[in-house]
Parts: structure tokens; sequence; C-alpha cells
């Protein structure tokens, strides 16, 4: 029995395809021995409830909350980017850790999703290749293969793995901060639904435990060979191509034969999501979702709406054509979604906002959060009861006006994330005392840079009188000299 | 004068002078000795109230000079104090903002009227005196509200610790009777007087007289030497009536609350907890873990095993390696861990005492922290032999 489930408990009767359900985890048992304590966490049954959400999460933290106030928010899973654990050259605990990446985050009460990219972070076309996506980490820039996204996943053991995607934006962000549709070449965009379905199929493999990447090596020889033998330039004739393939059809056929039987253990707790991709164009989104709906043991889809640009009605357009190729069983995440946005006060957080008190984000982030889930269970509540579509109908008619373009909503995030961040500076003000304490600091090296003045100064003085001393002894020498040597000239001048 | 608070002691350590007690405000009981977290500007670094609750914080500090400044008066008194504004129902203490004069000197000028502050906000000029701290500190509504003192620096000689000394006997006057409140709002005098024990016990000798209901030791904790701080502290203790909360300012460093509860504190205060965890420190029995370092990496402890902090529960250091300095959770996390680290101090001390064991846990305490016997500091050996026990001494385990 696969551990994921998607459950539809009532689709909509009328025009809409809304429908509510359920995904849920039964059970999460690892590919590595799981310790007892996790078994047990994990034994709990999982839920999230859709339509809804998963939490965006940065390193593994949901922005401001901490696992108690986390627990309040009342969703059912997290979404963790794995560009963000990266420390150093491998992501946090990856080789020494011998539990899931659930119990290292301390979620083992919620599905783990997990995604390579940032979903709320615009990303220009990124310089993948065939062999690795780019990726912004602490350090810069850094390239992550497949090979170590297969490793990544076996040893964190997320419930929910996204696929290794060649996902490309088509937006490009101006220095006004402006962000605007450029088309992509159609080239970019058909190679980026190749690879992804390329990429795609290793996974497949890899969760039944086929080595699929030693096939790939096996063919990367290959290729290599008959390109020694010369008879392949790098843009490929016909001819030579048909050679390539020949060669290649050859190779899969040693290699799957050495892999008939899977060589390791399959993934057993680990379920597969799917990016669907294809940009801008119409048929490229078509094509990337028919052929990834084609495979087999994709447990569900996702689409990126930060790709598309446009005018809302465009982006949604997008949207639509990917979800009308996509099995109509299967769960469906999207990314880039915007929904408009306690005992504490407004004046409170007004005034930890101007004191640039960070309580004022952790309040904010945790009535953000609750308006959410309250969002989507009023939808839930709506396909439940038949009226989604005038509710919906009603809802867009309120909220509906603004924003339009995808470009003003990034733009306006990445004003809010400009002041945000200066109020989270972690190293900021804090009180008189710390000023006091910070003042004394710096007093205090100014005292001994002072001291060190003075000390250098003693030096160079008494380096300055030596010199004089030599330069003394020097002259007296050389007036010594010069009188032998007068005295040596004299006889000769006359 | 009047006093809105019980104080009851309930064990006396038989060696030392530290006693264990329950000081009873308006909102709720408070074990003391007691370490107060500081919410300076009426928030403790992104932990909520609920969460500071749950870690069993009895009473918080709140501080008038920035109160006053933000939200302002008119906007406490609209919303009926800070205790309902930043949503704590349990007890805050305020200080009078006298303490800013050392830490802002460059903005400040002190007269017999008051001090001018130079707002930091918009560059007004603004007068502090007694009258308006008092105020200020009545709207606020803190349980225990600090009077205005004149505070020098600790290490300021010469006649200006007298002049000081004298000055806030004169404005502690001045806010007995400006207080407006003292049914339900408790002031506390401050001792003044530098390191001088003859102008500490004329300060006492007049502050005394003013029957306050508590003393708070000020002046100290600006970088002097710790063997004269100790001695004042310990000179204090002894001149203050025994039947009173004794409360000295700005002392949070664990080997000094341990040292000061044997000399017979009972209430402190520190921002260093919450200071030193944004910068990715954290505080335990056996010393401070600086979770930036690279060796926390693979380190899959929790920050201090049997800590039962929601950071210590929920996550190792190798997690917290990759949030700290980086995310504010990560400083949330530091932070509330650290909060809890200095109350389960408090609390230990507390047992101590009522258990008449408190020597031992000194000993252990030390042990712990600094290993070698030649590591602990000259001035906490000096200071604890004061009052009979003998850090160097074997067989007082």
């Amino acid at each position: 029995m696969p551990p994921l489930s998607f459950n539809i408990i009532r689709q909509s009767t009328q025009l809409s395809a809304a429908r509510r359900a359920t995904l849920v985890l039964t059970q999460a048992t690892g590919v590595q021995p799981a310790a007892d304590k996790d078994q047990q966490d994990a034994s709990a049954r999982r839920v999230i409830e859709t339509p809804g959400c998963l939490m965006y999460s940065v390193k593994g933290s949901v922005p401001h909350l901490t696992p108690d106030t986390l627990r309040l928010q009342g969703f059912g899973g997290v979404h963790v980017s794995i560009e963000h654990l990266l420390q150093e050259h491998q992501p946090a605990g990856l080789e020494k850790w011998p539990f899931s990446l659930s119990k290292f985050l301390h979620l083992q009460d919620l599905i783990l999703f997990c995604d390579i990219r940032d979903p709320s972070r615009y990303h220009k076309v990124p310089f993948n290749s065939d062999h690795h996506v780019s990726m912004v980490t602490h350090q810069g820039v850094r390239q992550l293969t497949l090979e170590e996204y297969l490793k990544v996943v076996r040893a964190y053991q997320p419930d929910i793995v996204a696929t290794f995607a060649d996902t490309i934006s088509d937006l490009d962000q101006t220095e006004s901060g402006k962000v605007n549709g450029k088309g992509r070449g159609q080239k970019r965009v058909r190679k980026s639904v190749e690879r992804s379905l390329k990429w795609l199929d290793q996974i497949l493999k890899e969760r039944q435990g086929i080595d699929g990447l030693a096939e790939d090596r096996a063919l990367k020889e290959a290729s290599k060979n008959i390109k020694s033998n010369g008879s392949l330039n790098s843009n490929g004739g016909n001819a030579s191509k048909e050679n390539l393939k020949s060669a290649m059809d050859q190779l899969t056929q040693d290699a799957q034969r050495l892999n008939m039987s899977p060589t390791r253990s399959a993934w057993k707790g680990v379920s597969v999501f799917a990016h669907v991709v294809g940009a801008q164009l119409e048929q490229e989104r078509i094509r990337s979702a028919q052929e990834t709906a084609k495979r087999e043991g994709v447990d569900g889809f996702i689409i990126d709406l930060k790709t598309v640009p446009g005018s809302r009605d465009e982006v949604f357009g997008s949207l639509k054509t990917s979800i009308d190729h996509l099995p109509v069983e299967k769960p469906r995440l999207v990314y880039g979604m915007q929904t408009p946005g306690g005992r504490h006060t407004r004046a409170y957080i007004n005034h930890l906002l101007k004191a640039h008190e960070m309580l004022a984000t952790v309040l904010l982030m945790s009535h953000n959060m609750h308006q959410y889930s309250q969002f989507f269970a009023k939808v839930r509540q709506s396909i439940q009861d038949g009226t989604f579509e005038q509710q919906s109908a009603l809802f867009v008619k309120r909220f509906g006006a603004e924003p339009e373009e995808t470009g003003s909503l990034h733009a306006a995030q990445a004003v809010v994330e400009a002041s945000l961040s200066k109020w989270n500076r972690l190293d900021g003000d804090d009180s008189e005392r710390e000023a006091a304490a910070e003042a004394a600091a710096i007093a205090k090296d100014e005292r001994l840079k002072a001291k060190e003045l003075r000390r250098k100064e003693r030096r160079e003085k008494n380096r300055a009188e030596g010199l004089q001393k030599k330069a003394n002894k020097v002259e007296s020498l050389r007036k010594q000299l010069e009188t032998e040597h007068d005295e040596e000239k004299e006889p000769k001048m006359p | 004068m009047k006093s809105a608070l019980k104080w009851d002691v309930i064990a006396k350590c038989s060696t030392t002078k530290a006693r264990a007690a329950v000081l009873n405000l308006p909102h709720g009981p408070v074990n003391a000795p007691v370490f107060m977290p500081v919410g300076t500007q009426g928030t403790l670094k992104g932990i909520t109230p609920d969460q500071i609750e749950g870690l069993g914080c009895q009473i918080m500090l709140n501080n008038t000079y920035h109160l006053g400044l933000r939200p302002g008066q008119e906007l406490l008194d609209a919303c009926g104090g800070a205790h309902v504004f930043q949503g704590w129902n349990r007890n805050l203490l305020t200080d009078s903002g006298g303490f800013q004069m050392v830490s802002l000197l460059k903005l400040a000028e002190i007269t017999e009227q008051g001090v001018q502050f130079e707002s930091p906000h918009d560059g007004s000029l603004m007068l502090l005196t007694p009258e308006h701290s008092m105020s200020l500190q009545n709207s606020i509504g803190a349980d225990i509200m600090m009077q205005l003192d004149d505070v020098v620096s600790s290490l300021t000689t010469g006649p200006r610790v007298e002049e000081a000394m004298w000055r806030s006997i004169r404005w502690l006057d001045r806010c007995i009777k400006a207080h407006k409140k003292p049914e339900s709002q408790n002031l506390f005098a401050i001792i003044q007087g530098g390191l001088d024990p003859a102008l500490r016990k004329q300060c006492i000798d007049e502050m005394v007289k003013r029957d306050t209901p508590g003393y708070a030791i000020g002046g100290l904790s600006g970088g002097e030497e710790k063997d004269k701080f100790w001695r004042v502290v310990s000179l204090c203790t002894d001149l203050m009536p025994r039947e009173k909360p004794i409360y000295c300012m700005g002392v949070g460093y664990a080997e000094d609350l341990v040292v000061c509860v044997a000399l017979g504190v009972d209430m402190f205060d520190c921002v260093f907890p919450t200071r030193t965890a944004r910068f990715g420190n954290a505080l335990t029995a056996t010393g401070t873990l600086s979770l930036r370092q690279a060796k926390y990496k693979d380190d899959f402890r929790p920050i201090e095993e049997g800590c039962d902090c929601i950071a210590c529960k929920s996550y190792t250091r190798a997690y917290l390696y990759t949030v700290v300095t980086k995310e504010t959770v990560g400083c949330h996390l530091v932070s509330i861990h650290n909060t809890a680290y200095q109350l389960r101090l408090m609390r230990q001390m507390r047992e101590s005492i009522i258990e008449d064991r408190f020597p031992q846990f000194i000993h252990k305490f030390f042990k712990d922290l600094f290993v070698e016997r030649s590591a602990y500091p000259e001035w906490a050996v000096n200071a604890l032999k004061s009052v009979n026990v003998d850090l160097l001494k074997e067989g007082d385990n």
C-alpha cells in the first residue's frame, strides 16, 4: 500500500473543477532503519486537507515561528527547500545524521514536502545543464546534480519529494525592481521540458531501486567513444545522430539487462511529485503535462506560476492549460498563488514594528497563517456545500481587483522583504544597556589602540634615536674619512 | 510608606546570607531569588508572552524611558497600562529611566530638577524629572517601579559620587510625593554611593527612614573591579532591612548570580542572556556554546541535556548551527533556551536554600562551570569565603 493517498471527498457539481479532498500519509518507513521513537512519531496519521496549502519554510523553519507557535497554525504540511539547507558543500547533517529530515527539523507530526529550490524566490533563467541545476546558497550559486539530489532524498527521506526539474522562469528583473515578462526562446523552453522528463524518468527508476544513473554513465561513455571515433560533430548530423542512437540503444539494453532487477532498496516512504514545466508556451505546457501524466509512479504534480508572465488572466490561462492535461484523481500543487491577506492589538503590533522588535513579525506571521488556514477552510466548506462557484464569484468581486500583474506582486514582495530584513537584523539594537556595553567596548578598544599607538610611538622614537645615533656615527666616520680623504687629496690639489 | 507587596521569607541558608522567599505582588506571586528577563520595549526579543509564561517566568522588566518615548504615555493611559498593552498578565518591573543617564550621557544633562535628554528619535529635548518618571511609571502600571536616581558610573570618583548619592535621596522624596498609586504599585529606592562604604552606609541610613517596600543596589555593574563590586553588595545586604526584598540591578552572569544570592540578594535583571543569544551563544551549566562554530555542524545533542525548553526538546545543536544568526527563529530559540537556563538556575538555587544545601550547590556549580579550581575567579572565591563557603577547600561536597 502506498504511503500517500489522495481521497476526493466531494467534486463540485457545478461548472468548476473544484474538489475537496484529503492527502493522507498513513505510515512512513524509511529506507534506512528508523529509530523506534521516529517510527512512533510517524505512526500517527498525517493529513493535508485540500484545497489547502503547505507552510513555506526557510532552512526548515517557518519564518519567525518556533515549533510551539507553528503547531498553533493548523496546517498539515511543510515545504522545505534543499538549497536552504546547504552548509558548505552538503546539506546539513546529511551524512552523519542517522534519522530522517523530519526528525532533524522536528516536523515528524507534519507532512514534509521537499523540493530543491525556494518556491517564493523569483529565479531568472538559471544556468542549468543536462547534469545539474543551479541553486543559490549562502556560499553563492552552487550546482546540484541529480546524483547528489538522489543521495539527499535517500538520506533525508522526506514524505514527498519534488522531481529534479529544469524550471525556467520567463520573468526578468529590471534594475528598478519591476519584473516584466520577456519571451524566452522556444528552444530553451523545449529543452527544459525534455530535461525535466528525462530526470523524472531517472527519479522514478531510482524510486524502484534501479540505478538509472549507471545507465546514464554508460550512455555518456558511449557518446564519448563515438565522439572520439570522429563520427559525430557537436551539432550532430542526421547520420551521426542515428549512429549515436543505435549505440545508445545497444548500451541501454546492456544497462537494462544489468539493472533489470533493482540493485538497491526501493524508496518505501517517499512519494514523488513531478514538476510540470513549459513556461509561457502553450504547446510545451501541454506536452510537459501530457508526458508527465503518462509516467507511472507519479503521485502528484507541481505547477510553478512564477515562471509565467502576463496579466492574471494570462497566468491563470497557463495554469488551466497545464491542469487540463493532468489526471483528475491526483493532487496538484501550485507555487506562487496568492490570497489576500487575538489578543494582541493593532496598536501593540504597530508599536513593535516601529520599535523594530522581532515579536512584530512573529505575531504578524502567526496572524497571516491563521488567515490562510481560515481561508482554505472556507473554500473547502463551500465545495462541501456546493456553493463554491457563487462564493468565489463574490470573493473575486470583493478582493479581485488587485494586484493585476504578476510583476507588481514580485515588486511588492521585494519591498516588503527588504524592509523586513532590515527590521529583523539579528545584531540590531537592543537597549541602552547594550549601547552602553558597546560604547564601553569601543572605548576599551580605543584605549587599547591608544596604548598600542603610544607603544608604537615609543618604539619609533627609540628607533629614530637609534638611527640618529647611527647616523651621527656614520656622519662622524664620514667626516673623518673626508678629512682623511681631504688630507689624501690635499697634496694632489696644487 | 504604603506597600502593595507581601514579602515572606520561607527559608534561610544556615551558612551564607542566602534566603528563599515568596514576593507577593499585584499580578501574582514571585519565587525569590528571582531573575527578571528584560523586555526593554514591552517585548522580550521575539518571544511571545505565552512562551515567557510557559518558561515559568513570573516577573519581567520593561523600560520606562523607552515606553515613555514609544508608544507614549497617552496611549498607555488609553489602553490601561503596559500589562494589557503587551498581553502579559504577570508582574512587571519598570526601571526609572535613570540608567540611561550613564548609557546615554552624551545626550543627557543632569540638574537638580531632573535629567534632560535629547530624544534619539527626533532630537527634541525632554526633561525627565522624578515627578515625570513617577507619572510615566504610574501610567505603565508596573507592579514594582524604581525611583529616579542620579546614576554615576561606578568608575567615577570624587565629590560627584557623593553629590549623586544625596541627590538620589532628595529625588526619592520627590518620587514618594509624586507616586499616585502606592496601594497598587510598589516604589523601590535605589542605594547609591559608588564604591565608597561610608557613602553607601549614609545612603542606606537615609533611605531606610523613607521605608519603601523594597530596595535596590544601584550604581554597580559599570565595569568596576569585581572584588570591589562584591564588597559593596555584601555591605549593602548587611545594612539593609532584612524584612524587605533586595534587588541588585544589572547583574546576570551565572557566577555573579550565585555569589550575589549567597551575599543575600533576592532579585536580578540583565539583558545578557537574550542579547548573547542573538549572536548564537547558548548558556549551559558547563559554559557557553557558541553555536555558530563549525564544530557543532554534526553535533546531534541538544544544547543542554535535561533542559525542557522548546529549543532543547525540538532541535539538535547541528540544526541550530544552520539557523543561528541567520534566521530570526534561530535567535528566538536560543533566547528561549537562555532565559530557561537563567530561570532554572534561580529555581535550583532556591530549592537548595529551602533544603539547606546551598553551599553544596555552590561547590557543584563552580565545578561544573570552571572544572578546575585554578580557573575559579578569585573575586568569587573571596566573596564566598566571606559567607563561610570555601570553594578551594575539599570536603564541602
